[in-house]
């Protein structure tokens, strides 16, 4: 309503006769009876205050519809007297002057009431429209509004079906990833518990063996010495010292304990490797716990350490670091893809810099290559499911998705700095342990 | 009310024949206009009819003066029934100080009857009315006709809000007296306790009805 013309009123409201006559309405009436002889016309209203006249009045002559010589017949408003017509002969033949005022007051009682039957015909209408357009206003705010709710709904829609399928497709991508990891683990453990038992008594077997040896060719040596003092008949001395050349004796017992040092140290590094492995499946993990991460990085390397060709440069900067929370056997898989993902990127002269150091709120690790660097086009993409730029059987593309949802999962981010040409860096960073936990 | 001028000693009602379309609100006013006295009221005015359905509205003034000097001036409306006008109806409604609600008696009509009452408790309430507070009479016209509703199903239907309900067959003058007669007296209760009419200007109710319900010969009103 604001800003446009309203009409208010009330159905019924008082109307006064200057509201319903208007004085070209009266005078074209009034002037008519003068030329038709009457002296001198006028419209009072209820009150006998004058509203319009006509005529020549000579001097200030005023008139009331009382006065002597006065004809005059009321007008009515809705079945009310609201006023009067009256007329003065000034000489005319009172018959006259009365048919006279007949004909006037009845064509302005016609008009009053013509007059106002269109007033409130048009008063009625124009509220009518006026509250039918304010309704419809109204009624198209509303539906704006639904109409906009709707189109958001509809447009959140999508985008909401979209987050969430990919959602479900890291979900589905990580528990596969971590299944396969959980029968990894299970697998190495298996092994390594197989290997662990022989493996003990080959090591203990070897130092017993080293015992037992030692005194044998200590016997050995007792009886070459003792042939050498005389007291062996000369044919039997000749003969044990040629079998002795000819067993190449001296090379053997020299040989010996290096041979013993080399097996004891070999069994000990498969017990190490055994080991590692087991730690790296984290099969004895019984949940998410304290992690040092450094410890972690380095049994990560360890275990993909046969997948490092000999001219791949590994630079390690680590610093001291707090402990972090998280799943251990879900970061060092991350470590590992993020690792494993360099080593691919480029064949020969590869120099990879792993550095962990501590701030503020956490630890972060970067892993920077000097590998090709990533398209920007597909920069936004690399962490999602089965994206991949290798050939098809070369890659599952999940690698870098895995390492993204394990570093989620540990409540960190992960994110891409790369040049082309220049070599990438993957930077993650990961909230350290607080100890109001 | 549409107006009280203190000053000017005046007063003027409104009073609303509401009803779905063609129930006999018109009928009514032009019974009343047939069978009052013409002393004290003014004329029928009746705005523009499409095929003798109301557009507008119609309206019949009465004139009233109580001892005080205080000149009443009733003038009752009746609203278009058809459905399309409620624009209308809702501008008609505005200030009413008393409702006339017309039913048509037919079976035929029972959910248009409904439908309408219920755009009345609407549109009051729109208006800024209570249907709790405002006189109000039911009026179940057409009983000349066949296939209506009988006396007893309507009175079971209404006897529980206390609302007055008339029998009335409109084209024949029957019943219409007295639905406007108690419609008077209900709204002279309201009136006269809002601003004292017998207090203070010295009316009393059977004098508001005596001057408003003048039935020609001086019998009076009818006594209900």
């Amino acid at each position: 309503m604001d800003g446009r013309d309203f009409i208010d009123f009330v159905v019924g409201e008082e109307k006064r006769l200057t509201d319903i006559l208007s004085r070209d309405d009266v005078m074209p009436m009034l002037e008519s009876a003068i030329l038709a002889g009457v002296g001198s016309a006028m419209i009072v209203d209820e009150a006998e205050v004058p509203l319009w006249r006509a005529g020549a009045a000579p001097g200030d002559f005023v008139f009331l519809s009382t006065s002597a010589g006065v004809f005059s017949a009321p007008l009515m408003l809705e079945g009310e007297p609201v006023g009067k017509v009256c007329l003065v002969g000034d000489g005319v033949d009172p018959e006259a002057l009365n048919a006279m005022l007949k004909i006037v007051s009845g064509a302005l009682n016609r008009l009053i009431s013509g007059n106002l039957k269109r007033m409130l015909t048009t008063e009625i209408h124009t509220k009518v429209v006026n509250q039918s357009y304010d309704e419809l206003v109204e009624i198209n705010r509303q539906l704006t509004v639904s109409e906009k709710q709707y189109r958001d709904l509809a447009e959140s829609l999508e985008v909401r079906v979209r987050e969430r399928t990919d959602e479900l497709k890291r979900a589905y991508a990580r528990m596969l990833q971590q299944e396969k990891l959980a029968s990894v683990g299970q697998l190495a453990a298996g092994v390594a518990h197989e290997i662990n038992n022989p493996l003990g008594f080959i090591l203990s077997n070897l130092q017993t063996l080293r015992k037992y040896v030692g005194k044998f060719s200590e016997m050995l040596e007792f009886y070459r010495s003792s042939a050498g003092s005389g007291q062996m008949p000369a044919a039997l001395r000749l003969g044990a010292e040629s079998k002795w050349r000819e067993l190449k004796l001296d090379f053997v017992m020299a040989d010996l304990d290096e041979l013993f040092t080399h097996s004891i140290s070999g069994a000990e590094r498969v017990k190490k490797i055994v080991a590692d492995l087991r730690g790296f499946s984290h099969v004895d993990d019984t949940g998410s716990g304290s992690i040092r991460i450094n410890d972690e990085l380095e049994r990560t390397l360890s275990v993909i350490a046969a997948e490092i060709p000999d001219d791949v440069k590994i630079v390690k900067e680590f610093g001291v670091l707090p402990d972090v929370k998280g799943s251990a056997g879900l970061l060092c898989q991350a470590f590992l893809n993020l690792i494993r993902n360099a080593l691919q990127c480029r064949q020969g002269g590869l120099k990879l810099l792993i550095r962990t150091e501590a701030f503020g709120a956490g630890v972060r690790l970067s892993f920077i290559d000097n590998g090709p660097g990533i398209p920007e086009a597909i920069r936004n993409r690399i962490f999602e499911p089965f994206f991949t730029t290798r050939q098809v059987g070369q890659g599952m593309g999940m690698g870098l998705t895995v390492a993204y949802d394990a570093v989620k999962t540990a409540g960190g981010t992960i994110a891409v700095k790369s040049q082309e040409g220049r070599g990438s860096a993957f930077i993650i960073e990961l909230p350290t342990v607080r100890s109001d936990k | 009310m549409i107006e009280y001028d203190e000053t000017e000693n005046r007063m003027v009602l409104k009073l609303v024949y509401y009803g779905p379309a063609l129930s006999g609100k018109t009928t009514n006013l032009l019974q009343l206009h047939e069978l009052l006295d013409q002393q004290g009221r003014g004329d029928l005015m009746v705005l523009d009819t499409k095929d003798d359905r109301t557009i507008y509205f119609d309206l019949l003034p009465f004139f009233l003066v109580a001892p005080s000097g205080l000149k009443i001036k009733v003038k009752v409306f009746t609203v278009p029934g058809q459905v399309k006008h409620d624009a209308t109806r809702k501008a008609v409604l505005q200030r009413a100080d008393g409702v006339a609600f017309i039913a048509d008696s037919q079976t035929v009509e029972t959910m248009n009857n409904f439908n309408s009452f219920e755009n009345l408790e609407k549109n009051l309430e729109m208006v800024g009315l209570d249907i709790e507070k405002i006189p109000l009479v039911i009026q179940y016209n057409k009983r000349d006709l066949t296939d209506i509703l009988t006396e007893e199903d309507i009175r079971r239907v209404w006897s529980q809000t206390g609302i007055p309900v008339f029998l009335a067959s409109a084209l024949n003058g029957a019943g219409v007296v007295e639905t406007f007669c108690c419609l008077a007296e209900r709204v002279y209760d309201s009136i006269d306790k809002k601003h004292g009419l017998l207090q203070r200007h010295g009316l009393d109710r059977g004098g508001f009805i005596k001057q408003l319900v003048r039935l020609p010969g001086g019998t009076g009103a009818p006594s209900i």
